[in-house]
């Protein structure tokens, strides 16, 4: 039974799977039914050989198939009839052993196979017209491919992360630089310094760049605001070494007996100026003047020395500018190629210094400069800085420059005329700060006073000037020649042919009005003029001897309280006292000096009626109109060490009491300052109205 | 007429893992060549089911290789019971279920049919958890 569903089941599948139906099938082969049997074992035995041989060919199963159907069905009929007929209880058995049970007859029909055959071959039959029928009705395509899992593997981090596990910890990471997607960078970015030197090298720098120090340095070294530290620095420094030496001088007990032993009578007080420094040894001085502003800075001019010392010095005068509150050391150092006869200080700001030489040159010195531009020669133990002149018309300017030694040089201060003239101009306020509000005038032998403009370039070149040759590289200060008068034509027709030419030998102006200018002359006149040559009277200011006389006057000096009135030293001794309005001296001594030539005379700068002179017989002379017009109240005579020159310094209003001092030049080359006693130096109430009616009484 | 009673029987596969059923229909002379609208093989319903059978078997499971035979075919079983209670008539269900450890390989399934698309149709669902992975494939073909 099982083979003939399996058969019946290949027989449909077959019949399912195949489009193409058989029709050859649907006649059967009877023949093979009808045998000639031999009993119940014959047709057994030739059954079994059939059904084996008829399994092969696909065909013919069906037939005999069909035909086993028919039998069985026969079979069956028969089998129940005789069921209902005989009732045995054998009949399941008869019917499960008809096929083995040939039919009785001589000719066995195999009808179990046949039957059997023929129900497959219908079911078969059935299916293959049904699914050809469907077939044509149902359309079958193959589906979209399904996808059920797409699982990808798992990447080692992911295994690491399951593995590592998730109960108390946390992933963070950080990245450093992470936007800059086409480089991995991990490390901060490299510090580079810069750095260069230079073999051979030029200048003051051979290297530069940072140094190739530790970060922390770089980082330490603060911000320096430049301009502001060496500022601060120039106005400290001074004021520190001003109380380093005050405080040398205090504390040094060896200054004191000298100090007694070279303080005169006169005065309370005195110190001195260092010259014996190697460069000042063996030097005469010979011309000493003070600021009018800076009450005390003086300068002195040394003379060439005896003994040789240093290749640079030799031949050249010195100039020394010293603050007589530091007696140390001179501030600056300057020196000169060509004697120098007259020196000044700028008048508002003394940060300049003129002179006036025997060659007929009329020098500059900027004190303000930078001392790398000058000379630095080594002596003892120290640098010294010698400054050159910052300008000179030495060579230059020929046409207008002296021909002859420069006897005086005068600052002439254009702000007080302005003020006077009422001209208001922003030109003179900026050069009224600049300090530079003033001319200068000088004045040669054979009267020519040439009047220069001062002129402070804006910025200073250190490779020179090729239009002002006189400048030194790297200054900023010049001349500019401004006017020229002629004194000797004014001198001249005053009868004085038979003396010879006259000699202008010193010039002042008048501090009130600096148009108007008096000059010394050789023959014992003193001129008077105006910058503008205007007429003026008096034309000429005479002694109270009539006529000319061979008399030079060496001194001239204004007195500096606004008094129209200015002092007269001679060189046969006398003193007079002019008023600039009148020809004739208003007081006149002539025996003071006892025939002696006056070579200094100066108004005391703390009192109106006080003035000092000096002889060349090395005595000082006190004067004090108030208490006595006949003659000096004082006299000191300056020895052994002789009296060169001498200059007044003072200051009226200092806080803690006016001072009076008198800076003298010895012979020796040293310089001292003697401080006048007070009863001298301070100022008594109510001076200059007794003064003047001294004056009113004397006309 | 012969009458064959429907006789269900298992078809074993290269592998022994899947395991599939065949529901034999009555055969009549009729054939239908479309399912009645309600009883088309929906594939969110069918997905819904399977979807609650994975969750509720598989919710603590761990992946061990002497219980994993069982469980798939447990699986398929109680599966293809509940898509017959849902009563897609005339339709041949096949149930695959795959269960594999996970163990970071890399899995790709994929599946193909020859059918007629407008009466068949196929659903499926994946569990996973950190042991194991499950799909489960169900297909329906319609029997005309």
């Amino acid at each position: 039974m099982a083979e003939i569903e399996k058969e019946d089941i290949d027989s449909e599948n077959a019949g399912a799977d195949e489009y193409t139906a058989c029709f050859e099938d649907d006649f059967e082969d009877y023949e093979d039914d009808f045998e000639v049997c031999d009993g119940d074992d014959d047709s057994f035995n030739e059954l079994e050989p059939k059904e084996k041989i008829e399994e092969l060919p696909l065909a013919r199963k069906k037939e005999i198939q069909e035909i086993q159907k028919a039998i069985n069905a026969e079979n069956e009929r028969i089998g129940k009839l005789s069921c209902r007929l005989s009732q045995k209880p054998g009949l399941l058995e008869d019917e499960n052993s008809s096929p083995a049970r040939a039919p009785v007859c001589g000719i066995f029909i195999d009808f179990a196979t046949a039957s059997r055959r023929q129900k497959s071959r219908t079911q078969a039959l059935k299916q293959k017209t049904r699914s050809t029928k469907l077939l044509r009705l149902i359309d079958l395509d193959f589906s979209f491919t399904f996808s059920l899992l797409d699982l990808p593997p798992v990447n080692e981090y992911d295994m690491y992360i399951r593995n590592f596990g998730k109960k108390n910890t946390k992933q963070a990471y950080v990245q450093y630089n992470e936007d800059n997607v086409d480089r991995d960078i991990q490390t901060e970015e490299i510090e580079t310094r810069g750095v260069w030197t230079q073999h051979p090298g030029e200048g003051t720098a051979v290297s530069g760049g940072s140094m190739s120090g530790d970060p922390r340095d770089v980082a330490a070294a603060p911000k320096v605001d430049t301009p502001r530290l060496s500022s601060f620095l120039r106005a400290a420094c001074q004021v520190i070494a001003v109380l380093l030496e005050e405080d040398r001088v205090g504390a040094e007990p060896s200054w004191g007996p000298r100090t007694q032993d070279s303080t005169l009578h006169i005065s309370d007080s005195s110190s001195q100026l260092n010259t014996s420094l190697p460069f000042l040894q063996n030097r005469r001085v010979s011309c000493l003047c003070a600021s009018q502003v800076q009450r005390q800075t003086v300068v002195s001019v040394h003379g060439p020395p005896g003994a040789a010392s240093a290749p640079v010095l030799d031949c050249r005068y010195v100039l020394c500018v010293w603050d007589i509150w530091q007696p140390s050391g001179p501030q600056k150092v300057l020196i000169c190629e060509s004697k120098v006869t007259c020196c000044c200080f700028s008048p508002f700001k003394a940060f300049l210094l003129f002179a006036g030489t025997v060659h007929g040159s009329v020098l500059v010195w900027d004190l303000r400069e930078d001392s790398r531009i000058h000379h630095y020669v080594k002596l003892g133990n120290c640098f010294w800085t010698f400054r050159t002149a910052t300008f000179s018309t030495d060579g230059i300017l020929t046409s207008v420059n002296h021909r002859s030694p420069v006897q005086a040089i005068e600052p002439i201060s254009t702000s007080v005329y302005k003020k006077q003239s009422f001209v208001l101009s922003p030109f003179s306020t900026q050069e009224e700060m600049s300090g530079l509000s003033f001319h200068i005038a000088s004045l040669d032998e054979s009267g020519v006073l040439n009047v220069w403009v001062v002129v402070e370039l804006p910025k200073a070149d250190i490779a020179g000037s090729v239009s002002d040759l006189g400048l030194i590289p790297g200054g900023r200060i010049k001349l500019v020649h401004s006017a020229v008068i002629q004194l000797s034509d004014s001198l001249s027709h005053k009868g004085c042919e038979f003396w010879g030419a006259t000699r202008t030998l010193n010039v002042k102006f008048l501090p009130s009005d600096p148009s108007h200018f008096i000059v010394g002359t050789d023959v014992g006149l003193i001129s008077h003029g105006t910058r503008q040559d205007l007429r003026v009277s008096p034309k000429l200011y005479k002694a109270q001897q009539p006529g000319m006389r061979p008399v030079q006057v060496n001194v001239i000096d204004f007195s500096p309280f606004g008094e129209p009135v200015f002092l007269a030293g001679c060189s046969d001794g006398s003193i007079r006292l002019h008023q600039l309005t009148s020809e004739c001296p208003l007081l006149q001594w002539d025996s003071s000096t006892n025939g002696h030539a006056v070579t200094g005379l100066h108004w005391s700068l703390t009192r109106p009626a006080m003035f000092l002179a000096q002889d060349d017989m090395s005595c000082i002379y006190i004067w004090d109109l108030l208490e006595s017009d006949l003659g000096p109240v004082a006299k000191q005579l300056i020895s052994p060490d002789r009296l060169v020159a001498m200059t007044v310094v003072g200051e009226a209003e200092k806080a803690s009491g006016s001072f009076l001092a008198l800076v003298l030049a010895r012979a020796s080359g040293s310089v001292d300052v003697q401080y006048l006693k007070r009863a001298w130096a301070a100022p008594v109430g109510d001076e200059l109205r007794k003064l003047r009616l001294l004056f009113q009484e004397a006309l | 007429m012969t009458s064959s009673t429907p006789a269900s029987f298992s078809m074993g596969t290269a592998d022994g893992l899947p395991e599939a059923e065949k529901n034999a229909a009555e055969s009549e002379n009729t054939y239908i060549l479309r399912p009645i609208f309600q009883q088309r093989f929906r594939p969110s319903v069918v997905k819904e089911c399977i979807h609650a059978v994975l969750k509720e078997e598989l919710a603590n499971a761990e992946y061990s290789p002497e219980e994993m035979p069982q469980l798939t075919k447990r699986l398929s079983e109680t599966i293809k019971d509940k898509l017959k209670e849902m009563g897609f008539d005339r339709y041949k269900m096949v149930v695959q279920v795959v269960i594999g450890e996970q163990r970071g390989e890399g899995v790709f399934m994929a599946a193909r049919c020859f059918w007629d698309a407008d009466t068949d149709n196929y659903t499926h669902d994946v569990f996973m958890n950190d042991s194991l992975f499950c799909v489960v494939a169900a297909f329906g073909c319609f029997y005309y």
